[in-house]
C-alpha cells in the first residue's frame, strides 16, 4: 500500500516527495516563563499515536509548503478529520 | 495454534486477580526480566501480559546480530554483559541459544567514517571489548566475495572488525526464556491485552486487562515498539520516541559465501548467512512514523541495488521472504529505563530501536534488579528519562541522522 499526501497546493502525490515534520504540538512555547520541562516537551516529547494524529509534512520535491494532514498512522492512510474511520 | 491446550513453556494456568509483579509485553525484555526476578532475586508471582503470542514482536522480527561494538562508555559494558551472558544462558536455561560468535565486520566507506571507527575502537578497547580497525585488503581476505574495488557508489576504505559479535537464533532466546521463567512459576498469558493503568496517590494499583482487573503494586512496560503509545495512553507519559517500521528480507538458500556479519553505514545495509543458507539482510526504516510493519518495493529495490554492489557475488538471487517490526527511536539513540519517577511503581523499558534484541538478556537481570530493591542500578542510572530535560542526550550517534524531523 502506497503512501500518499495531499498537499494544499499541489493536491495528492507520492508520499517519498515528503518529508515527515512531526507530530503536530500546537504553538512554540513563549520564552517567558520557559521551564527545561516545557521546552523539552516541545522539542522532543510525542505521543505516538497508534492510530489518527494531526502531523506536519513538508513537501520537498514540490512547491516547498509546510502544512498539517490527519494520518493514520496504523495503516498509513489520509483521513479527513481526527474521527474519521475506514 | 496459539489455543492448544498445553503451551510449550508449562501448564497454562488462570489468570489471577493479583499478582506482586506485572510485565506489559511478551518480548524478550519482559521475558528476561520475568526470568531473573525468579532466579535472582525469589519474586515468582509474576505475570507477563501479552496480546498476541509471545515473540510477535521484534523478539521474532529482528535480524538476529548480536555485538558490543556501541559508542559511547554507559552503552558498551550493557551490551558486552548481554554478549558474555549468551553462553552462560545457553548452559543456564537448558535450551541451544545457536548462538554463533562468528564475528561483525562493519564496512566503512570513507575516512571521515574510519576516524569515526577509530574512536569507536578506542572505546570498545578501554572496556575490554575485542574490536579493530582493518583496511580493505584485510577485509577482504575475511569476507572473499567483498567487492574492494573502487568503481562502486561507495569504495570500501576498511572495516570495524568485532570478533566477539555474531548471532543468536531470536525465538530460541524467547522459547529457552519463556520456559526457564515458567518453571520457576512466572506465569504467561497469551492472547491477553492490557487496556490501562490504576493508579490511586500517585502510586500503581492495577493493571486492566481485557480479560479482567489485576491488582499489583509493581508493573513495567516492556512492549518494544508498543511501549511509548502504552505509556502515554495508560498514563498520559508522553516519550522522546519516534516509532518506525523497519524492513527485513531473507534470500533463498546459497553455499555458505558468508562467514561473518557484514553491515555498511553508507549503503544502509547488514547481511550475514543463516544456518539455513539464506543471506538475511536489511537496516532500512520508514522516513514517517508508522506502525504498518509492511514491506515497499522502494526498498526491496534499494536492498538488491546495495547488496549486488558490495557483495556482487549476490547479483541475480532471489528474495524469498520479506517481513517488517518496528523500531523505537530516541533523539540520542539510547533507550529508556526508568522507574519509581513518574508514578510510584511503574517501570518503563523502551526506547531500544533497533538495538532491543542484542541488549535483552543483561537489560532484563538489572530492570529485575531495579524493581526487587526499587533502586536503580548504577548500570541504568544514566538512561533515566530525565536525561533529555537537563539536556544530558548520549552520544550514541556520532553525527545525527535523519530518522525524523526530531532526531
Amino acid at each position: 500500500m502506497a503512501l500518499t499526501i495531499t498537499c494544499p497546493i499541489c493536491g495528492k502525490r507520492n508520499g517519498y516527495e515528503f518529508r515527515y515534520g512531526g507530530e503536530e504540538k500546537g504553538p512554540r512555547p513563549d520564552e517567558k516563563d520557559l521551564t527545561p520541562e516545557s521546552w523539552c516537551d516541545y522539542v522532543h516529547m510525542n505521543k505516538c499515536v497508534a492510530g489518527v494524529q494531526q502531523e506536519w509534512w513538508f513537501h520537498r520535491d514540490g512547491c516547498g509548503s509546510w502544512f498539517t494532514i490527519f494520518r493514520d498512522t496504523t495503516t498509513n492512510l489520509e483521513k479527513e478529520t481526527p474521527e474519521a474511520k475506514e | 495454534m496459539f489455543f492448544k491446550s498445553k503451551p510449550m513453556w508449562g501448564k497454562k494456568t488462570k489468570l489471577k486477580s493479583s499478582y506482586d509483579v506485572v510485565l506489559i509485553g511478551g518480548g524478550l525484555h519482559s521475558l528476561a526480566t520475568a526470568y531473573y526476578l525468579a532466579k535472582e532475586h525469589g519474586i515468582t508471582d509474576v505475570a507477563i501480559i501479552e496480546k498476541n503470542y509471545i515473540g510477535y514482536g521484534g523478539a521474532g522480527r529482528n535480524t538476529a546480530i548480536v555485538r558490543a561494538n556501541q559508542r559511547t562508555q554507559y552503552n558498551v559494558p550493557l551490551y558486552k554483559e548481554a554478549l558474555d551472558l549468551w553462553p552462560v544462558l545457553t548452559k543456564e536455561l537448558d535450551y541451544n541459544l545457536m548462538f554463533n560468535n562468528c564475528g561483525n565486520l562493519n564496512l566503512m566507506h570513507s575516512e571521515a567514517a574510519m576516524n569515526a571507527a577509530r574512536m569507536n575502537i578506542a572505546t570498545a578497547q578501554f572496556h575490554g571489548v575485542e574490536s579493530h580497525l582493518i583496511d580493505a585488503k584485510e577485509a577482504k581476505e575475511l569476507v572473499p566475495a567483498l567487492n574492494i574495488s573502487e568503481d562502486i557508489t561507495f569504495p570500501i576504505h576498511g572495516a570495524m572488525f568485532h570478533p566477539p559479535g555474531g548471532v543468536v537464533r531470536h525465538d530460541a532466546v524467547v522459547w529457552g526464556l519463556a520456559k526457564g521463567a515458567a518453571k520457576m512459576g512466572v506465569e504467561i498469558h497469551q492472547q491477553t491485552e492490557a487496556t490501562g493503568i490504576s493508579t490511586k496517590n500517585g502510586k500503581v494499583t492495577a493493571v486492566i486487562t481485557d480479560k479482567g482487573i489485576i491488582n499489583t503494586k509493581q508493573v513495567l512496560i516492556s512492549a518494544g515498539g508498543y511501549s511509548a503509545s502504552l505509556i502515554h495512553g495508560f498514563l498520559g507519559i508522553k516519550l522522546p520516541i519516534s516509532v518506525l517500521t523497519i524492513q527485513a528480507m531473507v534470500t533463498q538458500p546459497l553455499k555458505p559465501i558468508l562467514d561473518h556479519v557484514v553491515s555498511s553505514g553508507a549503503y544502509h545495509c547488514y547481511a550475514n548467512q543463516t544456518l539455513k543458507g539464506e543471506i538475511a539482510t536489511g537496516a532500512h526504516m520508514d522516513q514517517w512514523p508508522n506502525y504498518t510493519t509492511l514491506n515497499t518495493a522502494h526498498y526491496i529495490k534499494h536492498q538488491a541495488e546495495a547488496l549486488s554492489e558490495f557483495l556482487p557475488a549476490l547479483r541475480g538471487v532471489r528474495f524469498m521472504r520479506i517481513w517488517g517490526g518496528l523500531a523505537d527511536m530516541t533523539p540520542d539513540m539510547a533507550p529508556i529505563m526508568d522507574g519509581n519517577e513518574q508514578v510510584e511503581g511503574f517501570f518503563m523499558d523502551c526506547g531500544w530501536g533497533y538495538f532491543g534484541f542484542k541488549s535483552c538478556s543483561a537489560v532484563g537481570r538489572h530492570m529485575a534488579g531495579f524493581m526487587a530493591t526499587n533502586t536503580c542500578p548504577d548500570i541504568l542510572k544514566p538512561f533515566a528519562l530525565k536525561r533529555y530535560q537537563e539536556h544530558k542526550l548520549m552520544g550514541e550517534t556520532a553525527a545525527l541522522v535523519n530518522y525524523t524531523p526530531d532526531n
